[in-house]
């Protein structure tokens, strides 16, 4: 007997656990899961619908359970248990052990509905319903996915295993209570570069730069295409539920063939799909009624409900409109949404662009507005303190600015030089010493001695002068990029750190370094000096460093200590609760639970 | 002669786009004036007679190179505590809708007399469902003025066809006459992979497109501060530079000729 099948046993001898929050490997997989079974007793079931085999670099090729929820379904498990007692199956190899597990996958596996949220613009509000979606429906125990096919954004994360995906996926993730999410959530990740050209980052990694005609008439049919199937493929076979985002609007009739980020996303895992009009902006029913007549028929077919969103005003004041609009266009409204008061990290740097400034505190940390600005919600913790965040674009606009935090940034050195030509260069050099000043991943980089891009990388290939701050150096060799996770501690204070570092300069420092991992070290510091700088983005999510920094600025600490990851957790709860307030409940049951346990 | 400019939303660009055209008419020695029924907003421009009027048409105003005048903009609608308050020349006024719009027709009727060409500009989207029958500054004016109309659209947040197509489509079909093109606004990018998306809405609408206008981070004054006529002239600057931008992509001279100038 395989020691793995002893622990099985016991399993099977013990009743049914249910949900083992205590459990310090828990969720293993998904939050909710059933936890029977921790060791599966069909190991390895060679599945591909299930499994897959990878390589591990201290094993070799094993099979890998990472994304496998079959086994967590509660159905699964008290068959599984109840057959497993009554058989006397002796354990892997015994044939009946093998028929258990075929006859279980008959009997239970099926593909996972897909349900797409499109919307009629850019900002009307998707992702943010697909977040609270993902969240309702893993409330109610299952086990859900987000998708998003295609995303532009300069926002990402990194996954478990080292791909980057977008922020806004991982995000929904954590509402889907999955615990480490595949790239495969969000296949296509485009980080525009500014000229025209975005970085296209396939299935986790990247894959070249590409202008906007290049990538329609190359990427989407060839790569993209493939990508998206075989994404759709791998989640709906493992999740209950497949809840995926569109892009901008699905009626674009101008490129509506080669958009693979709405209907055709929808038609390849037969989705259903919810439209989600913004009616801040009044124009709600054009938007929606035009949206729907633009869509091909087959497709139109799919839209099974209307959510009109983000309404700042008497709800009762719409419902005959609302009714209207369903008997206009056949499609029934689902719910009228109130603008929702919750904190999550936001996708828009649209919005961004005319923000100035964020939060009420009296400790005010200014943020140079990089016009390639990347990574920007790891300054969203800052404000659990009692701080304002002033994005700078002027020296004039530091006045009082008691820290200072170079944040990431699509292109070092063009922002470098941005940074030196609006002359807030000049002003942080001036303030050195007086206030904490920190750079994180791109603006680490800015603060070292010299930035060395021999292959144009970053821009114009040749070398930078760095603001100096450190004794540093950062080159880029040209090719790779490190997506890492990262955990570590703070040195001086022993604060834990994580996060996950994305980069393809590479810098070597002769400073103090900052942070100790398992393996080393990473970052810089000069306590005297008050000068801080690291890779790892996410460094103000735990409240020790956060704190420990912001008292060097002199910001008075709130009482309560907040943590922001139960920040996050919170307002996903907060969101999810508003909006199922918002909707008809039997409505979103027939979309969603129709032939469903 | 006159032409009305429809938003499919509020903040779609028509305030914009009616300044183009009035700068335009008068560059081209055409006595013009701006018009927009009724403004919701909770700033204005104090005209020369001490009543206050929307700043957007204080600004068409200048672009027309004309003192901003009452008439221009008969009615404010202001957000106060107790909620909308509809101001009629600078006095608050509780009057029906039907009275508001004689006093709106009567304030057209003076402009119109007075310019050749009187540049309209619509209020938030022309077919709100829970407004019906109450609005007064879109269709209500275009009908009963017949003012040849154009339809403007915001490319930036997306769905500009949709939002196009259904404005269109929820106007009424004895209505459809007056609308006579659209506009496309706020694009980046090259303007070639609209072409189809164009080709098609014109087909299916039988309207036709009068150009596709470039992003513009345009210093207008925005209707959320008061705002002086000095500071308005200060806006023609990028007024003027936008109307260079699009001497190749907007075809003002035909909707000139619509309005029948
Ligand atoms: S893939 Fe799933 S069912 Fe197969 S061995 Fe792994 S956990 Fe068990």
């Amino acid at each position: 007997m395989k020691p793995v099948w002893s622990r099985v046993s016991k399993e099977i001898e013990g009743e049914l656990a249910g949900t083992n929050t205590s459990c310090p490997y828990h969720p293993s997989h998904f939050r909710n899961q059933e936890c029977t079974f921790c060791y599966c007793p069909f190991y390895p079931c060679e599945d591909p619908d299930l499994g897959e085999v990878a390589e591990s670099p201290r094993l070799g090729r094993i099979w890998d359970c990472t994304h496998c929820n079959f086994i967590h379904r509660k159905d699964v498990a008290s068959y599984v248990h109840g057959r497993l007692r009554a058989s006397g199956i002796s354990g892997p190899g015994d044939p009946a052990l093998e028929e258990l597990f075929r006859e279980t996958k008959t009997k239970f596996h099926r593909k996972g509905k897909a349900v797409m949220i499109l919307g009629a613009t850019s900002d009307a509000g998707k992702s943010v319903i697909a977040t609270a979606i993902c969240r309702i429906l893993n409330d109610r125990g299952y086990s859900v996915t987000p998708f998003k096919s295609q995303n532009m954004s300069l926002n990402s994360r990194v996954t478990h295993k080292g791909h980057e995906i977008s922020m806004i996926q991982d995000l929904q993730a954590r509402a889907a209570g999955v615990s480490r999410p595949s790239f495969r959530i969000n296949p296509i990740l485009m980080k525009p570069k500014g000229d025209g050209m975005s970085q296209v980052v396939l299935e986790g990694v990247p894959a070249g730069d590409y202008s906007s005609a290049d990538y329609y008439s190359e990427f989407v049919p060839g790569p993209g295409t493939d990508a998206l199937k075989r994404s759709i493929d791998f989640l709906q076979s493992r999740y209950d539920f497949v809840v995926m985002e569109g892009a901008g609007s699905p009626a674009e009739i101008n490129i509506y063939d080669s958009d693979i980020a709405n209907m055709r996303a929808a038609k390849a895992a037969d989705a259903d799909c919810i439209l989600v009009v913004n009616v801040e902006w009044g124009g709600s029913y054009a938007y929606a009624v035009g949206t729907l007549d633009l869509l091909h028929p087959e497709d139109r077919r799919r839209v099974k409900a209307i959510i009109l969103n983000n309404l700042r005003g008497n709800v009762s004041g719409m419902r005959a409109a609302a009714e209207e609009l369903e008997e206009m266009t056949g499609v029934p409204v689902m719910g009228i949404v109130p603008h929702l008061d919750f904190d999550l990290p936001k996708e828009d740097s649209e919005s961004f662009r005319g923000v100035k400034s964020v939060g009420k505190g009296r400790t005010v940390v200014a943020v140079p507005k990089f016009p390639r600005i990347s990574n920007f919600t790891d300054l969203d913790p800052l404000l659990h303190e009692d701080v304002t965040l002033r994005f700078v674009s002027s020296p004039e606009e530091m006045e009082g600015a008691a820290a200072v935090v170079l944040p990431g940034t699509k292109s070092t050195t063009s922002d470098l030089e941005w940074l030196r030509r609006t002359g807030i260069a000049g002003r942080i050099l001036s303030l050195k010493g007086e206030v904490p000043i920190m750079g994180i991943c791109g603006g680490y980089q800015m603060m070292g001695r010299i930035l060395r891009d021999p292959f144009g990388t970053e821009g114009e290939p040749g070398d930078t002068e760095g603001l100096g701050l450190f004794d540093m150096e950062t080159e880029w060799p040209g090719s790779g990029k490190k997506t890492e996770r990262f955990g570590g501690t703070y040195i001086p204070t022993g604060d834990p750190i994580s996060g996950y570092e994305i980069h393809s300069g590479m810098s070597s420092s002769s400073e103090t370094p900052m942070i100790k991992t398992r393996t080393g070290t990473e970052g810089s510091i000069r306590e005297d000096d008050m000068l801080f700088g690291t890779y790892v983005h996410g460094i103000f999510d735990k409240p020790g460093f956060r704190r420990h920094f912001l008292s060097k600025a002199g910001c008075a600490l709130s009482v309560e200590i907040v943590d922001h990851d139960d920040h996050v957790e919170n307002n996903i709860d907060k969101l999810a609760h508003g909006v199922m307030e918002a909707v008809d409940a039997e409505l979103f049951d027939r979309i969603f639970m129709e032939g469903r346990l | 002669m006159r032409i009305m400019f429809l938003g499919t939303s509020s903040n779609s660009g028509k305030t914009t786009v009616a300044a183009m055209m009035c700068r335009y008419a008068a560059i081209n020695g055409i006595s013009v004036a701006p018009f927009k029924a009724s403004n919701l907003s909770s700033s204005w421009h104090i005209t020369g007679s001490g009543s206050p009027i929307g700043i957007g048409q204080a600004f068409q105003a200048v672009a027309s190179g004309i003192a901003p005048d009452d008439d221009m903009n008969p009615i404010l609608l202001r957000p106060e505590k107790e909620g909308v308050v509809r101001y009629l020349k600078g006095s608050p006024c509780a009057i029906s809708d039907d009275a508001a719009f004689s006093e709106v027709l009567a304030s057209f009727d003076r402009i119109a007399g007075k310019y050749d060409l009187v540049v309209c500009e619509g209020s938030g989207s022309p077919v709100e469902l829970n407004l019906k029958g109450r609005d007064i500054a879109n269709m209500r004016m275009v009908r009963e003025r017949g003012i040849p109309s154009v339809i403007v659209g915001d490319i930036e947040r997306g769905g500009v066809f949709a939002a196009i197509y259904g404005t269109w489509k929820l106007i009424p079909e004895e209505d459809r006459r007056y609308l006579r093109g659209f506009v496309i606004n706020r694009f980046r990018g090259d303007i070639s992979v609209l072409y189809p998306g164009i080709e098609e809405l014109e087909s299916i609408t039988g309207m036709r497109c009068f150009g596709v206008i470039p992003y513009a981070d345009l210093r207008v004054p925005e209707e959320d501060t008061s705002v002086s006529e000095v500071s308005c002239r200060e806006g023609l600057v990028s007024l003027d530079e936008l109307l260079s931008a699009c001497r190749d992509s907007v075809d003002l001279d035909g909707m000139l000729r619509i309005s029948g100038t």
